[in-house]
């Protein structure tokens, strides 16, 4: 096989510089699962600011077995009547986890102190068929979730079958195009809230950018576009718009990946500007920052921690 | 009086048919009731139990972890 290709192989190499070239249509890549389709757009503008304190300590006692202690202390906010006012309620916690890595299994269970336990599971049952579980139990009656997702990998498409508790069917399906455009749809079906939707969505990546749209009929209309400036910056956009309840949302956001640190931060139309520092101080030690400042609600979070391990 | 005499078999009629005595519950119901049931328990199974399997697991794979490892805090 490879004596035959070299003179092929060398005409695609050349075909990819031109805007014409001979695209192998039996051939195309695998697309990036349904749900991580803007994944590049979450790294830089849904990053993880916290507020408070945040200490985790992660211990590995082998290759594939290690136990994590983490302390958060903050305030938690829950939701009130007037969109104006933010409630905080000043919580702490200790949490204690267990993760158990290996090529085939991987089992991550996370229990606090107040007896919730979040459980994840990702099986590969074959070397195609994949199950993923997600749950989140909690001693008070009615507010465990769980969530079983079946994960099918073909050779240019994924299939994923979801079930989950209180009655919750979906499925959703991508496919490769061409080997830069992808495109999925998803459905689903809620027994609780007894309604059903339908959504749509498209991805287009080259190396140095990636465009993602979806559309589904609870009414949202998402598009971003991640461009990769260099190996270390890269700079996002995401325009997000519900056309049932007439939300509207811009964000414009960087991703900056340097030797020794990690600086995102963001910028939206409502009005809120975030950042977030990850610094390696030395060896399996980082530090943390985080600053979200929301200047229509007056609502300003700064958060710092550390992690080891 | 024959109207309340011809109704009166009818009422029974419907009365076995509307509500299910003890005795007569139809297959879907005993299943529904047989898989809340079921779901209640591993429910609590998995609440209790998922953190000792990764634990049992974690410590049967190998190299083989000491018991001193885990509860060390270093």
């Amino acid at each position: 096989m490879a004596d035959l290709l070299p003179p092929l192989g060398t005409a695609q190499i050349d075909g990819k510089t031109k805007v014409d070239e001979k695209v192998d249509y039996s051939n195309l890549p695998c697309p990036v699962p349904y749900e991580e389709l803007h994944r590049e757009a979450i790294m830089s503008l849904k990053a993880d600011n916290f507020e408070g304190l945040r200490f985790d300590f992660s211990k590995g006692l082998n290759q594939k077995f290690s136990l994590s202690h983490s302390v958060m202390m903050g305030p938690t906010e829950v939701p009130s009547q007037s969109p104006d006012t933010t409630i905080k309620i000043p919580t702490a916690h200790y949490e204690f986890g267990a993760n158990y890595f290996d090529p085939k299994l991987m089992l991550i269970g996370r229990l606090m102190t107040d007896g919730r336990l979040n459980a994840r599971v990702k099986a590969d049952l074959t070397d195609r068929l994949v199950l993923k579980a997600n749950g989140q139990l909690s001693n008070e009656p009615h507010m465990s979730h769980a969530m079983f997702n079946f994960d099918y990998m073909g050779s240019d498409y994924r299939a994923q079958l979801q079930l989950g508790n209180s009655a919750l069917i979906g499925a959703t399906y991508i496919q490769s195009v061409t080997p830069r455009l992808s495109l999925g749809g998803e459905v689903f079906w809620a027994g609780v809230p007894r309604k059903s939707g339908i959504g749509y969505a498209a991805r287009y990546d080259t190396d140095k950018m990636v465009a993602t749209a979806q559309v589904a009929s609870t009414g949202t209309i998402a598009m971003n576009y991640v461009q990769k400036i260099s190996e270390k910056v890269s700079l996002a956009t995401d325009f997000a718009y519900n056309y049932l309840s007439r939300d509207v949302v811009a964000s414009v956001g960087y991703d900056y990946i340097l030797r020794q640190s990690r600086v995102r931060g963001k910028i939206d139309s409502n009005g809120v500007a975030s950042a977030l520092l990850e610094e390696r101080l030395s060896m399996g030690l980082n530090f943390l920052l985080s600053a979200e400042l929301d200047h229509k609600k007056k609502d300003y979070k700064f958060g710092f921690g550390l992690t080891v391990g | 009086m024959d109207s309340t005499l011809s109704l009166k078999p009818r009422g029974k009629g419907k009365g076995s048919k509307g509500a299910p005595s003890s005795n007569d519950k139809s297959k879907y119901q005993l299943l529904k009731e047989w898989s809340n049931w079921s779901l209640k328990k591993a429910k609590v199974a998995t609440h209790y139990g998922f953190i000792p399997l990764i634990i049992i697991v974690g410590m049967n794979s190998d190299p083989n972890p000491h018991l001193f490892q885990l509860l060390s805090p270093v």
